[in-house]
């Protein structure tokens, strides 16, 4: 059964028949994150880097955000049994206009705040498929931790 | 298939529906009073209806239901109507599959929607007016991939390919291939079913802006809104992010990357209201 994560949603599943899926991945981060032990898998689908300062009172949704949503999404993820040194970690997205200054560019942005946590946290990524100017769509399949990333009628696996 | 080939097929698509036209005439004419217009518009349920949730979303009304078509002109204002009548004449375009392209059913209007939003919320917070025409020029940047995707069913591959491989914005390659890129095509048709002037001069020069004979501050913001919209992956096709945006642009218009992140922000926060309200229409 195929579960979709909207962007700035999660979704964290330990039932082996799921697909964690997640369409649109432009400039947005993808991160999925699986413990083979466990069986506990999430996807996260951030739109942005680092969340700024609430805005009139408006609460923040702490998965738009890499910086908020990927350590909420693991929290959530040991809550359910997944531990730590098990976790099997896959980027995906993080795309970006043609000739974009680094500046403007929000992919690379969302790429290095996700390293900087990783780096923070001495965790590493086991796959990655990241940058360029295609859309993706990734299916996580909790079964077994595969991730697939469909773009432009292609499908690969990282 | 080839440009000329592609432009005669492309005039013959449908014209824009009959009570739009009409209710647009009575929009254009200055005689023409509130009450004409509301009378109209009550004749017709599919935009009875889109008026009616246009006044009572968050994005374009504000508290209290409005249930008349009269109250929802007076909340929306003459432009705001406007705006809705022409969308709502061309959201059934926007609606189908567009196989060419790789996009399902729905999907063209979910990023025509969220680029029309990004466009104006970026003009709120660089403080700008948007020009009026800026929401609805927006929404219909995208309707020569319609034409070829759905009606011509052009075949987005070989273009792709190029694009991809010669590391070309994807609109130099469907003019490569096609002879003509789908910005233009959208403007013949446009212009073909006569809409105004100032929203064809955004719809053929959005793609390139720095090429257009004139500076124009909706042509700017609808490009970077367009830009924004690819950025957040909503309704992307085959073609991706692969465009290239102009920085002479972003710098005429003094957007930042916070300005761009804002935008990004609440654009998710309301497309979906937009497309849900244009979905509406039949």
């Amino acid at each position: 059964m195929e579960i979709v994560v909207g962007i700035s949603d999660m979704r964290i599943t330990n039932r082996p028949n799921q697909i964690l899926v997640t369409h649109s991945l432009g400039s947005c981060l993808g991160l999925m994150v699986f413990d083979p032990s466990s069986g506990v898998g999430g996807l996260i689908h951030c739109l942005l880097p680092v969340a700024r300062e609430a805005r009139e009172g408006k609460t923040l949704n702490p998965c738009m955000y890499v910086n908020t949503g990927v350590p909420h999404m693991i929290k959530s993820m040991f809550a359910k049994g997944a531990k730590r040194e098990r976790l099997v970690i896959k980027a995906a997205g993080c795309g970006r206009m043609m000739n974009v200054s680094n500046s403007f560019d929000t992919g690379a942005a969302n790429l290095a705040a996700l390293q900087k946590l990783l780096d923070h946290n001495h965790l590493r990524l086991s796959g990655s498929d990241v940058g360029g100017s295609i859309p993706r769509t990734v299916r996580f399949h909790i079964d077994s931790g595969r991730v697939v990333i469909s773009s432009c009628g292609k499908s690969w696996e990282i | 298939m080839k440009r000329q080939e592609i432009i005669a097929k492309a005039l013959a698509v449908p014209q824009m529906p009959m009570p739009v036209q009409k209710i647009m005439s009575i929009i254009n004419d200055p005689d023409a009073t509130m009450m004409q217009l509301a009378r109209f518009i009550e004749y017709e349920p599919g935009l009875t209806v889109n008026l009616l949730r246009m006044a009572n979303s968050a994005f374009f009304g504000g508290h209290g239901m409005v249930t008349t078509v009269k109250d929802a002109i007076m909340r929306l204002g003459m432009q705001r109507v406007y705006q809705m009548v022409l969308a709502s004449g061309v959201a059934p375009f926007a609606k189908y599959e567009i196989k060419g392209y790789g996009l399902p059913p729905g999907q063209l209007l979910e990023h025509s929607a969220a680029l029309a939003v990004a466009s104006e919320h970026l003009a709120g917070e660089l403080g700008l007016t948007p020009p009026p025409h800026t929401f609805t020029s927006g929404l219909l940047v995208n309707i020569g991939k319609v034409v070829l995707g759905a009606f011509l069913a052009v075949d987005a591959e070989p273009i792709m390919e190029l694009a991809y491989s010669q590391g070309i914005p994807f609109e130099k390659a469907e003019r490569a291939v096609l002879g003509i890129d789908h910005g233009e095509l959208g403007a013949l048709l446009l212009e073909h079913w006569k809409l105004p002037d100032p929203i064809v001069y955004v719809v053929r020069h959005r793609l390139a802006p720095d090429a257009a004979p004139v500076r124009d501050l909706a042509l700017d913001l609808v490009h970077a809104g367009d830009v924004i919209a690819k950025m957040t992956g909503v309704g992307l096709g085959y073609d991706g992010m692969h465009y290239a945006p102009s920085e002479t642009v972003f710098a005429r218009l003094g957007l930042t990357a916070e300005h761009m992140e804002r935008v990004m922000e609440s654009s998710i926060e309301h497309f979906s209201e937009i497309r849900d309200i244009l979905l509406g229409t039949e």
